[in-house]
């Protein structure tokens, strides 16, 4: 007779043992992390997901500083390989740190300002496309 | 307060026209306008019958903008302290609106700060081909550093160079108006003994070698170009620059924030756990330093016990007097990281001389900036604390400077 098969223990399946995957049973360690405004966490070298950045400018001004600051550790290995203490050693990895700087500042407003408009809104309210009408 | 902006004068009902004599060449605002009505039909309600100008003049002895000074390698206008400090104050500090979008100037109600990176004299290129770095002062005209700051001190608005950090340009300049409060962060605000002069209370931020480390991994690992090795190679090239021209200025400020790896864990190379310092100088006008329990005498002090439970690693207090590059100080430290808010209140509670306006300030401040780097250990206290300490010096300066009042006379 075909009669639907109550769900049953098959004798050899081991029964997961759920019980450990809380993490209440993990060590309360207080791990070194960085939490953002949007809630992920750095851990260690993990790329953060720029997933903020929907606006074209701002993905063009992201990339523009992403390759130059690529081009410009290349750069700086270049020049030091010849005399790490030279004048021109010390200039590169300067720019190397202001443009590390720059983009870590970007990153910094990318993650407060979640929309332009709104923030152009609050110092222009009677711009037209600020109108708010109450009926 | 005698600041004198150039108004336009759409709203009278006869046609004024301002003329302002002619800027100089450093970019000054003359302290006199000159109102010209053109016929005598109509008069306004303010200005009498006649076309005759009117000069107002604006008087220079009651400039009541306070000068703060910090020297910091982190950047510009951007950072947690600057953003700590004027949220004492109240407002968030914005970007000029409707200026230069990558100008580097914070405005809020009552504060502005500067960015003495503005006052480069040689852009990106003009640095590679002299090969001096940013930290070197020849690549600063401080000159004019001196002249804007003065100007601003005295009520006068000027236009100041913008310093673009993404092109490495030197913009248009952008017009300043003298605030209640000027701060000046960069490089080297203590430097130049004129420009040290004018500060009315100076701080230095230094962070040890250790954890400049950790934190530009932290800050530049996710980057594409870079690696450990370039991390480190870029500290290192730029160490003999900043211990000859930035280092030195320690010891002209009234108060130094030094951010160490922590005691309480050995060989902890995390850099997570911080020891901070809080060196305050003794005998600066208007500034008294906070204290722990009885001041002058050095006491340690580990909050946690049987009144407040605190998790690994704690947290260790310890205060007393010192002497720093020859000068007597007191220096307030604190180990360790705050895990919960009562620990926060509890230690506020027992640390003397603070300025806060009301029990559990200090706390509110912390909270209201919590997810700031440095809002659970030494970094955000101290920085809050002396954002606090700011604003007791700049109300008692206020209060003993003499008001004389603004005179309009007939020409």
């Amino acid at each position: 007779m075909a009669s639907r098969a109550a769900p049953g223990v098959i004798g050899s399946s081991p029964s997961p043992s759920f019980s450990f995957r809380s993490a209440a049973s993990l060590p309360v360690i207080s791990l070194p992390v960085r939490i953002h405004a949007n809630g992920k966490t750095n851990k260690g070298l993990t790329v953060r997901a720029m997933a903020v950045a929907k606006f074209k400018g701002t993905q063009r001004r992201e990339k523009h500083l992403t390759e130059m600051i690529e081009k410009k550790v290349t750069e700086a290995k270049e020049v030091c390989e010849g005399d790490e203490t030279s004048d021109e050693c010390k200039v590169a990895w300067d720019e190397v740190e202001e443009v590390s700087q720059a983009k870590a500042d970007l990153r910094l407003k990318l993650q407060q300002e979640k929309d332009p408009l709104e923030s152009f809104c609050q110092d222009n309210p009677e711009t037209d496309e600020c109108r708010v009408y109450e009926d | 307060m005698a600041i004198c902006p150039v108004y336009t004068t759409k709203s009278l009902h006869s046609t004024c026209s301002i003329s302002t004599p002619s800027k100089t060449h450093l970019g000054f605002h003359q302290k006199q306008v000159v109102f010209y009505t053109t016929s005598g039909r109509k008069t306004s309600k303010r200005s009498g019958s006649t076309s005759s100008p009117y000069v107002i003049t604006c008087s220079v002895g009651n400039s009541q903008t306070v000068v703060i000074g910090l020297a910091a390698d982190s950047g510009c206008g951007k950072s947690t302290f600057m953003r700590r400090l004027t949220n004492v104050f109240g407002g968030a500090a914005e970007p000029p609106k409707g200026g230069n979008p990558d100008s580097n100037t914070l405005i809020s109600d009552t504060t502005t700060v500067i960015c003495l990176d503005d006052y480069h004299s040689l852009d990106r290129t003009g640095r590679k081909k002299k090969g001096v770095t940013a930290l070197d002062p020849r690549a600063n005209d401080f000159d004019l550093m001196y002249e804007q700051v003065k100007a601003l001190k005295d009520g006068i608005a000027v236009d100041k160079p913008i310093y673009n950090h993404v092109t490495g340009l030197l913009d248009p300049p952008e017009l300043i108006k003298p605030p209640k409060i000027l701060v000046i962060e960069g490089l080297h605000p203590m430097y130049d003994a004129r420009v040290r002069d004018l500060l009315d209370f100076s701080i230095y931020l230094d962070i040890s070698n250790e954890v400049k480390f950790a934190w530009k991994i932290q800050r530049d690992m996710a980057e594409r170009g870079h690696s450990l090795e370039s991390i480190k190679a870029s500290i290192q090239a730029r160490k003999p620059d900043f211990d000859a021209y930035i280092d030195p200025q320690k010891q002209y400020a009234d108060a130094v924030i030094e951010v160490l790896p922590t005691q309480l864990i050995p060989d902890d190379n995390e850099g997570k756990i911080l020891r901070v310092k809080l060196i305050m100088k003794e005998g600066v006008e208007f500034f008294s330093p906070v204290y722990l329990f009885d001041e002058g005498s050095s006491i340690s002090w580990i909050p946690c016990g049987r009144k407040l439970t605190c998790s690994y690693p704690g947290i260790k207090f310890s205060y007393g007097p010192d002497s720093y590059f020859g000068h007597e100080v007191s220096v307030l430290e604190m180990d360790g990281q705050f895990d919960r808010l009562d620990e926060l209140i509890y230690v506020e509670s027992h640390l003397s001389s603070i300025s806060t306006k009301f029990y559990g300030e200090v706390t509110q401040q912390m909270l209201k900036l919590s997810d700031f780097p440095g809002s659970n250990n030494g970094t955000g206290l101290f920085q809050t604390i002396v954002g606090l300490k700011i604003r007791d010096i700049y109300e008692q300066i206020i209060a003993s400077k003499t008001k004389t009042p603004v005179e309009a006379t007939k020409a």
